[in-house]
Formats: structure tokens, C-alpha cells, sequence
């Protein structure tokens, strides 16, 4: 019963694209010490080698008694085994498999010989050893199958590696990068002992950039010639809040959030998931993508957590099953991982955005967000907090930002943000401080009523860009284009639906529509005033409405607050702004008036300083560390731009502008995002 | 009183389950009974199957399944 399914009529097939990949991990992460508790540590254990290759020959059957083809990902403890590689032959021979290599998997008796230590994770080596590591396992695979592999991954993949990789085996197209919002919620999961900090990337297919991983290039001098895929296809919702190990395309980590019946063993959350995937063709040019990847560890015989060995069969076997129905209902193509990345490069432009239009398939809410990703910028969009961003990365910078032993970020690979809801509190409902958002605040008569309060949802849609400079800035210099396919720069747009502020003696009803401009780096963000309702007509005629538009920002990677004082908040009027901090007199009480040139620097020094400048053209705040300027634009009546420092208890920035709003009357912003010099 | 173990099953701790944390539960056969390491939970195995049940309680759809048109029409939840 929980199999229906849907497929648009009279359109034009969507093109829902699948991985399915399999390691033999001779020594399964969690096995050694699931199985083994009570045991001294033996990662040779027969046992454990057995039941591991007994494992992936399970799930190898489960694709291809569906009809699905998969992608092997030889670890280098399997290319020691002769079994492991020549079922990974036979099934290249017999189901079209392709044969790749992970670099997952390290951990086996040969790799601890002879690189004297337990660490598995390849981003966090030194370069040095990433280096003999990759020509050691690629050169072992080399020596297996007479060719070198197409496909590699990891659970991260920092640019360096990447770069190397492509470097001395450019045969390598594709690769697994990434997992979605997998950082210090993990880490906090396993009680703060899973390292695997990489917050901050794609939930989707994309092209890194050679300077940053998670960064997508935006041209081809920046593309790191592969395409990358992300560990597992991800609740856009669940995952960005919860432990993002219980909400993927992983019937195992369905079953580790605990999101089935107990009595039945139905899982209905899975397909909701897959099908919300399916979805999202419509937001992408008609293109869809998930991934599904297993490691034996988590089909354990003797069963994992709470799930039973017969369970955790059965959730793979049944998500095998659902994509083998929609694949033969025409619905769903299976690929392997290389001629995936030839069908990306061939179907994507760099500047061509990700878009995801998400609501909730768990809780029971009607949470509805919006996550938008290009080579400039990463954003989600809540429409439970009236289309608040509550998430930006600026790739822009592309920051260099290398992981490993010997660099200043051993562990943490995350893209740092400027504004993270979750870590740096959001919409502020706490004793003191502030909280990272950027919003609205619509005021009348001494009430204010921020726009986070107004819950909506939003439409999605998209128009060409008409002005050909604006579509020459968004560089349609691409893959696609080369290849002689034309394509056009477009705005995705947001519509959200309007809300009701109600004051005391009036009610103002207001819409919010959002522009993402490929490849500019900046959201144009209007707010229009449809109407406004009194009982009380001259309190209509009077109505006088102030908005403020603000962000308020800060940098990092995780909850913890970083070190503020390098930054730099600027307000600026005119081509000929004199530089200069400006007066005590100015900062403390505002700057407003005049429309002569003038530029107010404020160096963020923790004193709670703020400045206002009449009819300013831009405010601003540069964020050295992580080599970002942000900053706001306006068109508006009576606008004044802002910029607030923020104090020791509240380590923040607020940029924003303020504003007179009347009804049909529509105020202007442009958030943008720049690399800083 | 003898070292515990890991019990038929690797139950995780229910009370840390809903605050987002996996922790394994050791198994006292003297008690019959699973106890946390972290926090101060320790119950029968009944007791963790009825609390297990309890964590559900954010999963307000869980059961439900979403068809195409629910995921931009909100009219009917």
C-alpha cells in the first residue's frame, strides 16, 4: 500500500537519475566493533571478511534482481581479496557494473602495516600520505583489473585531493564529495567522537571548483574536472536540523531514525523521500537525482541497534524494489557514476543553479523551505519564518580552506557560513543578543512585527534574463555551451504567499518575491505592500509603514563563536564617499541627512557602536577570514542604510536598510555576495 | 557483580535518543535490565520498546504517504 507512486501526464518525461554503489568493505565500519564487543580488537577476523563479502553479494543481488545496475567501489582491503575482484569482473561482464574505487574502506591488516595508524579518512591525512595512499590503493587497482578506475570517493573529498587525483589519473570523472550537512550534529550523534565535519555543501550533483570542494566552479578554469555526487540523497528538512544520518536514501538510517512500525516494518517515509527527490525536476530543468549507498556495516548479521538483521534486509531489499518498479514503469534511469558525470556535464551549465522546493514528509508540519545553490552562493529559504534566509554560504570566495594533519583545519572541511539558523540561534528568542537571519521588520506607530513571524509558503518559477548584460555577468561560458548547446540565463524566483501583519489600527498585507539572478552572487529581494485595511479610514490614509530590512550575520563553522575583530562594517553615499570611521556623534547616534558623498567605517571592536547614513547606496561588512564581503543594496523611499557591531554576548553584525512602505508601494534589496581582496 | 554486556539487540538509550543522541545501552543480567552510560536511563527491555515508542511522538507522519500533489498543497494535511 505504501508503493503508489506518481508520474506526470502529458509532459515531457522528467529525467530522474539514480547511483546505486556498493563497496566491499572487508572490514565494515561498526562491524569490528558491533560484532566483536567482548573480543580483543582482530580487523583480520575470518568471520569478519566472510560475512563482509557475504554482505555485498546480498546487496549486489538486490540491484540486479531489479533490474538496476550498480556502481562497485573497490576498497583497498577488497582489492587484496581474490573473491572481491572477481565478482566485481563477472558483474562488470554480466550486469554493466562499473568497477570504481573508493577510498572509504582503508582500514584492513595491509593498510595498518604499513602506514602505522588507525585513521580511515582520507581528507584528514597529510598531504604527504594522501598522496602515497592514493598512488598505493590506485595503483593496486591498477594491478587488479589492467585499467585505472572512473569513478573514486570518500565521504569528503578536500579540492587538494581532488586536484591530485585528476591530476595523475585523469581518467577519474566522478566522485562521491560530500555528505550533506554531515558536521557537528554528527558529531554530537556519536557523543562527540564522529569526526566527520562537512556542513555547508551541495545536496546535489555539481562540479567543485579546484579552489573548495563544496564551492561549485563557476567557469572552466576553475572546474576541477570531475563531477562530484553527494553521499546519499537527503531530507532537505530533517537533515538540516536532526542527525542527518536518520533521514537519507539509506534504508538503514531510515531504520536508525526509528521511522518505521514496528509491527508492520513499513517505512513510508523512504519513498516519500525518494518521490520528494522526483520532484524536484520540476525546479531543475527536468532533471532529478538520488543516490544510494550501503556500507555492509549496516546489514550486519547480527542485526544494528534496535533492527534485526531480517529488517535491516528487508528496508534494502524494498528500496531496491522501489526503484526497480519506477525504472521499469519508465519513471526512474539508472547509471553507473561515470556515465552519470558525462550526462551532467552534458545536460548542466557552471552558472546553472540547484534548486530545491522542500516541505515536510516527517513531522507532520507544513514547513515548506527553499535551498538554492550555484558557484556564488549556497541558501535555504524558510517559508515557516516568511521566507527569512537562514542559511548562506558564500562560495564566491571559493576559500581555500585545505583539511588534514598539517593544515590549520584538520577535521573541520565545512564551508563556513554567514548566517547558520541552528548554530547562531536564527530568529532571536532568547534573553539577550541577537541571532544570524536575514529578514524584515515591518513597523507602525511603535509596534513592529518581524516578518519571521509570518508563516507562508512559497512558488517556484523561473524567467530568462532579458538585460544581455546582466546575462553576460552570469558567464554562459559552460560546459553545455561548449558542447554546442545554448542556454540561457535565468532568475529563479520565489513567490511567497502574502501575509496578514495586523497593528492595532490597521492591517497591512504584504508579498515577498525573491530573485536569484544566475551568476551574480546576489538575492534581489522585494517587499510589496498589496493592501492595507482599517476600520478606521483615516488611520489608512495615515498609515505611515516603516520597514527594516536587516541581516544579521557572523562567521564560522560550528556552534561556538569565532573571533570578530578583524571585520570591517562600512556605510556609504555617493561615487566620491570620503573614507573615514566618522564622528563618535555619528556612530552613536546615526548619521542621517545630507546627500553629499560620505563613508562611515566601523571597525568591529565589540562596543556596540551603531551607524545610520541617509540614502546610503550600499552597507557593508568584509569578513577576512573567510575572504567574503557582504553586503546590501536598496531601492526604496526614505531609505537609510545601517550597520550595527554587536557586543561580546551577542558576537554578531547587522547590515540592513529602513524604509517607508504605502499600499502598492514596493521596497527594493539586493543581498550580495563578493570575494574580499 | 560481573562485567555487563551488550544485550540480543544493541539497544540505544531512548532518553538520549530524543535529544539526538546515539548511545549504546549495556545489558545487566543480575537486573535484567539496559542501563545508559551517559545519562541516568535504565529499564527493561520492555521499558525500552515502550519508550522507543514514545520518541516517535515528532514523527507526525511517519505513516502517511505523499503523493505528487501534496508536496506544494498544503489544503489537505
Amino acid at each position: 500500500m505504501f508503493l503508489l507512486h506518481f508520474q506526470r501526464k502529458g509532459e515531457t518525461m522528467d529525467k530522474f537519475v539514480v547511483n546505486i554503489i556498493h563497496r566491499p568493505e572487508m572490514v565494515p565500519e561498526y562491524a569490528e566493533k558491533v560484532t566483536g564487543h567482548g573480543q580483543a580488537e582482530d580487523i583480520g577476523r575470518k568471520a569478519l571478511l566472510t560475512e563482509s563479502l557475504d554482505i555485498f553479494k546480498t546487496q549486489q543481488e538486490c540491484a540486479h534482481k531489479n533490474g538496476l545496475k550498480t556502481t562497485i567501489e573497490m576498497t583497498y582491503a577488497s582489492l587484496f581479496n581474490d573473491e572481491a575482484v572477481a565478482l566485481a569482473k563477472e558483474h562488470h561482464e554480466k550486469y554493466g557494473d562499473e568497477i570504481g574505487l573508493t577510498l572509504l574502506g582503508l582500514p584492513c591488516k595491509e593498510f595498518r602495516e604499513k602506514y602505522k595508524t588507525k585513521d580511515f579518512c582520507i581528507w584528514m591525512f597529510s598531504m604527504e600520505d594522501k598522496k602515497a595512499i592514493v598512488q598505493d590503493v590506485f595503483g593496486k587497482f591498477y594491478e587488479c583489473f589492467g585499467f585505472y578506475p572512473e569513478s573514486t570517493g570518500s565521504y569528503y573529498m578536500d579540492a587538494e585531493l581532488i586536484n591530485y587525483i585528476k591530476e595523475k589519473y585523469p581518467s577519474v570523472k566522478c566522485a562521491v564529495a560530500t555528505c550533506w550537512e554531515e558536521g557537528p550534529k554528527a558529531y554530537h550523534t556519536c557523543n562527540n567522537s564522529w569526526y566527520t565535519f562537512m556542513d555547508g555543501g551541495p545536496w546535489a550533483p555539481w562540479i567543485p571548483s579546484r579552489q573548495n570542494t563544496h564551492a561549485p566552479a563557476a567557469n572552466e578554469a576553475e572546474d576541477s574536472g570531475i563531477v562530484a555526487i553527494p553521499h546519499l540523497s537527503r531530507d532537505l528538512i530533517a537533515c538540516y536540523d536532526g542527525n542527518g544520518s536518520n533521514f537519507g536514501t539509506h534504508p538503514q538510517n531510515v531504520l536508525r531514525g526509528m521511522i518505521y512500525d514496528t509491527d508492520t516494518w513499513e517505512y513510508p517515509y523512504l519513498y516519500n523521500l525518494i518521490d520528494q527527490y522526483r520532484y524536484q525536476a520540476r525546479f531543475n530543468n527536468g532533471y532529478s537525482y538520488n543516490m544510494m549507498f550501503v556500507g555492509p556495516g549496516w546489514m550486519n548479521k547480527m542485526g544494528r541497534w534496535e533492527a534485526p538483521y531480517e529488517l535491516l534486509l528487508k528496508s534494502y531489499e524494498d528500496g531496491c524494489a522501489y526503484y526497480g518498479r519506477l525504472k521499469k514503469e519508465g519513471c526512474l534511469i539508472d547509471m553507473t557514476m561515470s556515465e552519470f558525470a558525462d550526462y551532467y556535464r552534458a545536460k548542466k551549465s557552471y552558472t546553472e543553479p540547484e534548486c530545491a522546493l522542500w516541505r515536510d514528509i516527517l513531522y507532520g508540519s507544513k514547513k515548506q523551505v527553499f535551498w538554492y545553490c550555484d558557484p556564488y552562493m549556497r541558501a535555504g529559504v524558510n517559508m515557516d519564518q516568511g521566507g527569512a534566509i537562514v542559511d548562506l554560504r558564500p562560495y564566491v570566495a571559493k576559500l581555500n580552506w585545505p583539511v588534514g594533519i598539517g593544515t590549520p583545519h584538520i577535521q573541520d572541511a565545512s564551508y563556513p557560513f554567514l548566517i547558520q539558523e541552528k548554530y547562531r540561534a536564527g530568529y532571536f528568542t532568547h534573553y539577550a543578543g541577537e541571532g544570524t537571519v536575514r529578514s524584515a521588520k515591518i513597523c507602525h506607530n511603535g509596534e513592529e512585527v518581524d516578518l519571521c513571524l509570518c508563516r507562508t509558503k512559497a512558488h517556484f518559477s523561473e524567467e530568462a534574463i532579458s538585460d544581455e548584460n546582466e546575462a553576460d555577468a552570469a558567464g554562459l561560458k559552460n560546459a553545455a555551451a561548449e558542447s554546442g548547446e545554448k542556454k540561457t540565463a535565468k532568475n529563479r524566483i520565489l513567490t511567497l504567499d502574502p501575509v496578514d501583519i495586523e497593528f492595532s489600527d490597521l492591517t497591512v498585507k504584504l508579498q515577498t518575491v525573491m530573485t536569484f539572478t544566475e551568476g551574480t552572487g546576489s538575492i534581489r529581494i522585494d517587499r510589496k505592500v498589496l493592501e492595507i485595511t482599517s476600520e478606521v479610514p483615516s488611520s489608512k490614509s495615515a498609515a505611515d509603514i516603516t520597514i527594516n530590512e536587516y541581516m544579521v550575520g557572523c562567521y564560522g563553522t560550528t556552534e561556538y563563536t569565532e573571533d570578530m575583530s578583524s571585520l570591517t562594517l562600512i556605510a556609504e553615499r555617493g561615487a566620491n564617499a570620503s573614507a573615514g570611521e566618522g564622528t563618535d556623534a555619528e556612530k552613536d547616534a546615526g548619521c542621517n541627512g545630507g546627500t553629499e558623498g560620505k563613508k562611515i567605517e566601523i571597525p568591529y571592536e565589540y562596543r556596540c557602536r551603531e551607524a545610520s547614513l541617509a540614502g546610503a547606496d550600499r552597507v557593508t561588512c568584509i569578513v577576512p577570514p573567510i575572504e567574503t564581503v557582504v553586503s546590501m543594496t536598496c531601492e526604496g523611499r526614505d531609505k537609510a542604510g545601517y550597520v550595527k557591531e554587536g557586543y561580546a554576548f551577542s558576537p554578531m553584525f547587522t547590515i540592513g536598510y529602513t524604509g517607508k512602505l504605502c499600499e502598492k508601494e514596493v521596497f527594493t534589496t539586493w543581498l550580495n555576495l563578493e570575494k574580499a581582496n | 557483580m560481573a562485567q555487563s554486556g551488550k544485550g540480543k539487540l544493541n539497544y540505544r538509550c531512548p532518553s538520549c535518543f530524543m535529544r539526538d543522541l546515539d548511545l549504546d545501552m549495556f545489558y545487566d543480567k543480575e537486573k535484567e535490565e539496559y542501563y545508559c552510560i551517559r545519562c541516568q536511563y535504565r529499564g527493561s527491555e520492555a521499558d525500552v520498546l515502550e519508550k522507543n515508542q514514545m520518541a516517535r511522538f515528532r514523527y507526525g507522519a511517519m505513516m502517511r504517504r505523499f503523493e505528487e500533489k501534496d508536496f506544494e498543497d498544503f489544503s489537505e494535511d
